[in-house]
């Protein structure tokens, strides 16, 4: 697993429902990386492209969302996942 | 016994007839200890099944039982369409064209098999089980009455709680209600019965 | 389009259109979706045949995921598969998951291209 990045959730209703949606396809799209999320650098990390499990996080407005990546796209997975929190989600209420 | 379709209609037309004069009584019995629909869902299987009385009683018995079971499934809704649409369909695959008692004793011991894998199952429940197979043993053992032997078991499931279907959320509070279900089952068996003459 | 489909079968109308519009909204348009509630008569109940025709709009070839809320809708959706064509029947499945949280779940696992197997694991998840 690649050295953790740490963002932070800006947009209104945190890592919930539609979000987490987004979240997980676009996790699943580096079908060459496997991803972790956690609310803590110490975990407990659970699998990012489990959308039952990101849900479970409840991470809220504010929160730091830890990620980490293995495997040829880990980078690539980590880039644009990190991209995705910071923008918001696209959400009309995320800060940019 | 000969099934012509004068005595399908008969038997068909009178076993929908029971249930439809029926229908608020299950209501009521439903709404004690279910979600109150099963006289209604009831009503409207056989009121379909009515409906096509002329088109049913045309075939010959099988296929007008599978007929009876199909529109049942189609029309009755709730978990009670499934239930009686499956009794009615294995007893239609099953049957011959003018069956003795014994070989419908045996028929319906085929049915009330099937009816118990669709509703995952079996006596005790406080269900249209607790009627069925009762009765068929009856049947079986060439019993005098085999409509009493379903009212009795219809009442038998006052004392019973309920452990499948709607009832069974309820626990405790089941108990002391006859079952909505083993009550439409003792009614369309008794009127079976009348027109088979027992 | 070859992901799974998702159909949406409750005891009422209102919850099985209300849950296909979070669906629609959470996971797009990807996934094929139908949804189906209430009694024959109208109220309260589940239909055989209603449930025939959203298997029917929501095929894929990838099969489909049918999920229930409570049991009515569960042997009723069991009646509908029974009733397919032989060569559909092994693709249909019924999750035991919450109805709003496993179609939601599923559909976003079926809109990444997973196999039928793994949307019905997916959504089996949400009942935790």
């Amino acid at each position: 697993m690649s050295a953790p990045i740490a963002v932070e959730l800006v947009n209104a209703t945190g890592l919930h429902a539609r979000p987490a949606v987004k979240f997980t396809k676009l996790a699943k799209t580096f079908a060459g990386a496997g991803v972790e999320v956690a609310l803590a650098e110490a975990g407990p990390w659970i699998d990012a492209k489990s959308v039952a499990k990101v849900m479970a996080l409840k991470a809220p407005r504010g929160a730091m969302l830890f990620m980490r990546a293995s495997g040829e796209q880990a980078a690539a997975a980590l880039a644009a996942l990190g991209d995705l929190v910071r923008g918001g989600f696209g959400e009309a209420d995320g800060a940019g | 016994m000969e099934f012509d379709e004068a005595l399908r209609r008969r038997l068909i037309g009178s076993v929908a007839q029971r249930v439809i004069d029926h229908a608020e009584e299950l209501t009521a019995l439903d709404q004690a200890i279910g979600d109150g629909d099963h006289g209604i869902n009831m009503k409207r299987g056989f009121a379909a099944v009515l409906e096509s009385l002329d088109s049913i009683a045309a075939e010959p018995l099988p296929k007008a039982l599978h007929a009876v079971g199909m529109t049942l499934v189609m029309k009755v809704g709730g978990a009670s369409g499934p239930l009686y649409g499956t009794l009615f369909m294995q007893l239609g695959k099953t049957l011959p064209e003018a069956p003795t008692r014994s070989v419908a004793a045996e028929a319906f011991a085929t049915a009330i098999a099937a009816v118990k894998a669709r509703g995952k199952s079996d006596v005790g429940a406080k269900t249209l089980l607790d009627v069925l197979v009762p009765v068929q043993a009856a049947l079986r053992d060439g019993a005098a009455d085999p409509a009493q032997v379903a009212d009795d078991a219809a009442a038998a499931t006052v004392p019973m709680q309920a452990s499948r279907g709607r009832a069974s959320f309820l626990g405790a509070r089941s108990v002391g209600h006859v079952d909505p279900g083993a009550r439409s089952a003792a009614l369309m068996l008794r009127a079976a019965c009348e027109v088979l003459g027992g | 389009m070859s992901n799974v489909g998702i159909v949406i079968v409750s005891h009422s109308a209102d919850v099985a259109r209300g849950t296909a519009d979070m669906v629609r909204q959470m996971v797009g348009a990807d996934v094929p979706l139908a949804h189906c509630g209430g009694a024959p008569g109208g109220g309260l109940g589940t239909d055989v045949a209603a449930i025939l025709a959203a298997i029917d709009a929501a095929w894929s070839e990838a099969g489909v995921a049918i999920l229930v809320d409570l049991g009515g809708a569960e042997t009723n959706s069991e009646m509908a598969i029974e009733m397919q064509p032989e060569a559909r029947r092994d693709r249909i499945v019924i999750c035991n998951a919450p109805v709003v949280e496993g179609a939601v779940i599923g559909a976003t696992e079926a809109s990444a291209g997973s196999p039928l197997a793994a949307v019905r694991a997916a959504a089996e998840e949400a009942l935790r």
